[in-house]
C-alpha cells in the first residue's frame, strides 16, 4: 500500500486514541453497600467448584493426549497443539467463574 | 481492587493537564475515576498506545533493511513467526485463502502478545487486564469475520447460514445461532481479560510475599500464559473466519 495510506491510517489511529476516553465509559462506582457474610461464602464456593471441575476436565484431556502420543509418536506435534487449545478452552470456563466470584465480592 | 499505575501514567497526564487544563467532573465520572484522581487518559489507553510504539520500534527498522541475501537476526526471527502464522492460517482456514487474512491475524497476535507480556514488567501495566481493551479486540474480530463473510458470500447467502442446514428448522436455529455468535464476543473478551487479570494479580501477590525468588514460577507461568492466550485468541478468530468464509457445496 502506498505511503499516503499509511499516513491516513496513522492519523485515524491518533484520532481514535484521543476519542477513546470519551467512549471508554466504565461504570461509576457507587458507594459500596454493606458487606454480607454470604458474599464470601458464595465467592469461595464458586471458585472452588469451578477449579475442581476444571481440574478434572483438564486431567482427562491430558490423559487422553498422553495415550494418543504414546500410541502414535509421530503425531505428537498436532496432538500437543490440540491439547493446548483444549486446555485453554476448559480454563476459560474456570476464568468465567473467577470473574463472577470477583463480581460477587465487589458487591 | 487497587491497581498500580505504569511509569507513563503520571508524566503523560501531567503534561496533558498542563496543555489542556484539568478535565471536567463529568468527564472524570464517565472515566470511572475514583474520588481525587484526575487524569485525561487512563492507564490502559496509554499502555495500548505504548505497545503499538514498541512493536513499531522493533519492526520498522527491520522493514527498512529487509534483505534476501543477508537477513539480520531479527529479520530471521520475525520470518519464523510469520511462517508459523502462515502455516497455521493455511491449516485452519484453507490453503491459499488463509494467507489473505495474514495482516489482521498477524497484527492481532503480535499486539495481544505484547500487551500481555507487559504484565511481567514492574514499570508497565498490561492493557489487556482491563475489559475495555479486550472487548475492543473481540468486537473488532467479530466485525471482521462478519464483514469478511458477507463480502465473500453475499449478504443473503451469509444470512442463510444462520438458518442451519435444514431451512425448515430456521425458527429454532436462528435465535440459537444469533446467541452463539454474540456469546463468541463475550467469551473471547472475558477469556483474555480473566486470564491476564488473574496472572497479573497473582504475580503481584507473590511479589508482596517475597520479592526475589518466589515470583519466578508465577512469572514463568505468565510468559507461557501470555503466549497461549494470544494463540487461543487468534485460533478462535481463525475458526470463526473459517466458519464464515467456507462455501458449502450442495
Amino acid at each position: 500500500m502506498s505511503r499516503r495510506f499509511a499516513v491516513v491510517a496513522l492519523v485515524l489511529v491518533t484520532i481514535a486514541l484521543v476519542a477513546a476516553p470519551a467512549m471508554a465509559q466504565e461504570a461509576g462506582a457507587a458507594a459500596a453497600p454493606q458487606k454480607n457474610m454470604w458474599q464470601f461464602v458464595g465467592a469461595a464456593f464458586a471458585i472452588a467448584i469451578a477449579a475442581a471441575a476444571g481440574a478434572l476436565g483438564d486431567g482427562r484431556s491430558i490423559a487422553a493426549a498422553c495415550d494418543a502420543m504414546g500410541r502414535n509418536p509421530g503425531g505428537a506435534g498436532p496432538i500437543r497443539i490440540t491439547l493446548i487449545i483444549g486446555l485453554a478452552l476448559i480454563e476459560s470456563l474456570v476464568i468465567y467463574a473467577l470473574i463472577i466470584a470477583f463480581m460477587i465480592l465487589a458487591g | 481492587m487497587h491497581h498500580e499505575h505504569s511509569f507513563l501514567f503520571e508524566p503523560l497526564n501531567k503534561l496533558l493537564i498542563a496543555v489542556f487544563g484539568p478535565p471536567s467532573q463529568k468527564y472524570l465520572h464517565l472515566m470511572g475515576a475514583e474520588h481525587g484522581q484526575v487524569f485525561w487518559l487512563p492507564d490502559h489507553v496509554i499502555m495500548a498506545a505504548f505497545a503499538v510504539l514498541v512493536i513499531a520500534a522493533i519492526v520498522i527498522p527491520v522493514r527498512k533493511r529487509l534483505s534476501v541475501e543477508e537477513p539480520s537476526h531479527l529479520q530471521q526471527s520475525l520470518e519464523l513467526v510469520l511462517s508459523g502464522l502462515s502455516s497455521l492460517l493455511d491449516d485452519v482456514i484453507g490453503p491459499g485463502l488463509g494467507k489473505t487474512f495474514m495482516p489482521f491475524i498477524g497484527a492481532l497476535a503480535v499486539f495481544i502478545f505484547t500487551c500481555n507480556i507487559f504484565g511481567l514488567f514492574f514499570f508497565l501495566q498490561p492493557p489487556t487486564d482491563n475489559t475495555s481493551t479486550t472487548f475492543a479486540l473481540s468486537i473488532t474480530a467479530f466485525l471482521f469475520y462478519n464483514i469478511v463473510g458477507v463480502r465473500k458470500q453475499g449478504l443473503f447467502r451469509y444470512l442463510r447460514h444462520f438458518a442451519g442446514p435444514v431451512v425448515l428448522l430456521a425458527p429454532i436455529m436462528v435465535p440459537i445461532e444469533i446467541i452463539s455468535h454474540l456469546a463468541r464476543v463475550l467469551s473471547l473478551a472475558l477469556r483474555l481479560f480473566g486470564n491476564i487479570l488473574g496472572e497479573h494479580t497473582a504475580t503481584g501477590i507473590f511479589f508482596g510475599l517475597f520479592p526475589f525468588v518466589i515470583p519466578w514460577p508465577m512469572m514463568g507461568l505468565g510468559i507461557f500464559g501470555s503466549l497461549i492466550q494470544a494463540f487461543i485468541f487468534i485460533m478462535l478468530t481463525m475458526a470463526y473466519i473459517q466458519g464464515a468464509v467456507v462455501v458449502e457445496e450442495h
